[in-house]
């Protein structure tokens, strides 16, 4: 590097140190926005703890504290004795733990029959099956709701889990094809040559091959579900079944036995209701990221 | 073998039909598209119709539907007034969110994708908020910006500002304070990482060659990122207008449609006919127009793309 600036004419090599200190600025302005942007982002996080460890007397005092004079914990306790919120955050795992298992059986099944197979109609139903995606979900909501309402399924969890029995979604069974067509076609042939069958081929080759597209996928269920509001909220009102995200809204609106104010104690549900979230984000980082390399981009 | 005679579009369809590699094709093709089919039939194609059927009917869900022909249509555009103030007010908030959504992330990403130390660890700060659930970011959010108690507003007091917003309170205040959750929580999400995704496929070769014309990084942005990035901003675009036009939740969880009618979307609005006073009928009206608009504006994007994004190597 040094040998090459030395050859270089001495109005170039000024224009060089001109640009060398023109990126030290440039570095330093990035980084100044970066950390502007990281604080914007990160205060209000921050705040959800701190102000969740207040006392709802510091909170609502015109001096506001940053952080609590003396932790108290005890808020967190009383969030789950006021509400049965230990109950609802039981609702949406157990509803998760019925939807990923379908969406990983159905979504790969329906996601091969995309890849893999040259059938009469294909073409036809998987744009269909895109155009899907771009219908807003109030034009089914009212039939679909009319039929559970007929089939006796209103306070039960069918309504919110049907739908990844049967495919899971335009979304997760693109993503699952996107992945299975990245797969080289001859490991399928060989195994055909070998005799297995289609359904064999699908679960002792592809599917082994598929667990990070399929970790993908349980992960953007496991979210989906987790914040899903407007399902669980039209189709479950007995308390008692209510996930964590209607528990929380419920927890916001009802009246408890005193009338003091709560912010501090949503403060602590809000914070408790997001702990699985980013758990798992911290477990699983890279897969987020692998959902939108695979979908997104090659659309 | 067949799947190269396919490829070579040697077959024809009367051979798909008959030869046994077609057949057996077919069969196991739609065997596994089974589930799927239940599903797009059952829960959405079915429902879809019916909807479309009872967009002509009386129906509130006890007694049989009523056929009133066009009456749901007329009354929708000559007798609703908040069927225009809903439509208005969920165009304001996309057409001022979705903007600054997509720009926003594309901005982050930008500074994201320099060659600088510790930025992973930025990326990840700022990814963190869009992980919050949305009722959870709602009650976050409606204590950050109390009228009284909020921190916020205590702040703008400090500074000088006698008379704060009244924030989620305030009729004219309540769709900014919406905006201002969304961009919070959407702006280093997944959009953020697609525009990452999108920095990360552009040809180092390019900077070099406009770096020895001579380039600022100004240019370098101007002439070789943004025209790149088009696709990756159409794309996001299109499932912003998507996702931005069907904002319910955090309205609804956070004002219910208020203070008066101020947060009442689209959305909200039918839900409201709905669910509030069981008239299912015009609520199904409300959808199918819904629908109408939404398609129409993907499409009316997609025909627009072609003037503007660009597609490298193409």
């Amino acid at each position: 590097m040094a040998a090459t600036i030395e050859r270089l004419p001495s109005t170039e090599l000024r224009a060089d140190v001109y640009r060398r200190g023109r990126n030290r600025i440039q570095k330093a302005v990035t980084y100044v926005l970066l950390t502007a942007a990281a604080l914007m982002f990160a205060f209000p996080l921050f705040w959800t703890v701190s102000s969740s460890l207040q006392t709802w007397k510091e909170l609502r005092s015109f001096e506001p504290h940053l952080l609590p004079a003396v932790p108290q914990w005890g808020n967190y306790a009383r969030v789950f004795v006021s509400v049965p919120f230990a109950r609802w955050m039981g609702n949406s795992f157990l509803i998760t733990a019925i939807t990923i298992p379908g969406v990983i059986i159905t979504g790969s099944l329906t996601a091969y029959s995309f890849a893999r197979f040259n059938y009469i109609g294909k073409e036809i139903w998987f744009v269909l099956m895109l155009g899907t995606m771009m219908i807003p979900t109030q034009v089914t909501l009212i039939p679909q709701y009319v039929l559970f309402f007929n089939l006796k399924l209103i306070n039960t969890y069918v309504p919110l889990t049907i739908g990844s029995w049967l495919g899971g979604g335009a979304f997760m069974i693109f993503l699952l094809r996107q992945f299975i067509m990245s797969i080289p076609r001859d490991l399928d042939e060989a195994a055909l040559m070998d005799g297995a069958s289609p359904i064999r081929i699908l679960w002792g080759v592809l599917l082994p091959l598929m667990k990070p597209a399929l970790t993908t996928v349980a992960i953007l269920q496991f979210l989906g579900d987790w914040n899903e509001f407007f399902g669980p909220f039209i189709y479950l009102n007995r308390v008692d079944l209510f996930t964590a995200a209607v528990g929380l809204r419920f927890f916001q609106n009802i009246p408890l036995e005193t009338s003091d104010p709560r912010d501090h104690l949503l403060m602590a549900a809000a914070a408790i209701m997001t702990v699985p979230v980013i758990t798992l984000f911290a477990a699983a980082q890279r897969y987020f990221i692998q959902g939108v390399v695979l979908s997104g981009l090659k659309i | 073998m067949a799947t190269m005679a396919n490829r070579l579009k040697l077959s024809g369809f009367s051979e798909m039909l008959t030869t046994s590699r077609q057949r057996r094709e077919n069969f196991y093709g739609y065997l596994f598209l089974t589930p799927w089919l239940i599903g797009f039939f059952g829960l959405f194609l079915g429902p879809g119709l019916f909807s479309l059927y009872l967009s002509f009917t009386k129906y509130d869900v006890l007694s049989a539907p009523e056929w009133i022909g066009l009456k749901n249509y007329i009354k929708m555009f000559s007798d609703d007034p908040l069927f225009y103030t809903s439509l208005g007010r969920t165009f304001y908030y996309a057409g001022v969110g979705i903007p600054l959504g997509v720009f926003g992330s594309m901005f982050l990403a930008i500074l994201l994708n320099a060659k600088l130390r510790g930025l992973a660890a930025y990326r990840t700060l700022f990814f963190m908020p869009s992980l919050v659930p949305i009722v959870a970011s709602v009650v976050l959010w409606k204590w950050l910006l109390h009228a009284d108690f909020g921190i916020i507003n205590q702040w703008l007091v400090d500074i000088g500002w006698s008379d704060p917003p009244g924030w989620f309170g305030d009729r004219r205040w309540a769709i900014p304070s919406l905006i201002f959750m969304g961009l919070w929580q959407g702006l280093g999400g997944t959009r953020m990482i697609i525009f990452l995704a999108g920095l990360q496929g552009i040809p180092e070769s390019l900077y070099e060659a406009a770096s020895i014309d001579g380039a600022t990084a100004f240019h370098k942005l101007r002439h070789v990122t943004i025209p790149l990035l088009t696709p990756t901003i159409f794309f996001n675009m299109v499932l912003g207008v998507i996702g931005g036009l069907q904002v319910f939740t955090a309205a609804f969880v956070a004002t219910e449609g208020g203070p008066g009618f101020a947060t009442t979307f689209y959305s909200l609005h039918l839900y409201r006919q709905a669910f509030d006073y069981w008239n299912m009928g015009y609520a199904a009206t409300l959808a199918w127009f819904f629908a109408l608009v939404i398609v129409s504006l993907t499409i009316w994007q997609l025909r627009l793309s072609r003037r503007w994004v660009f597609y490298y190597g193409s």
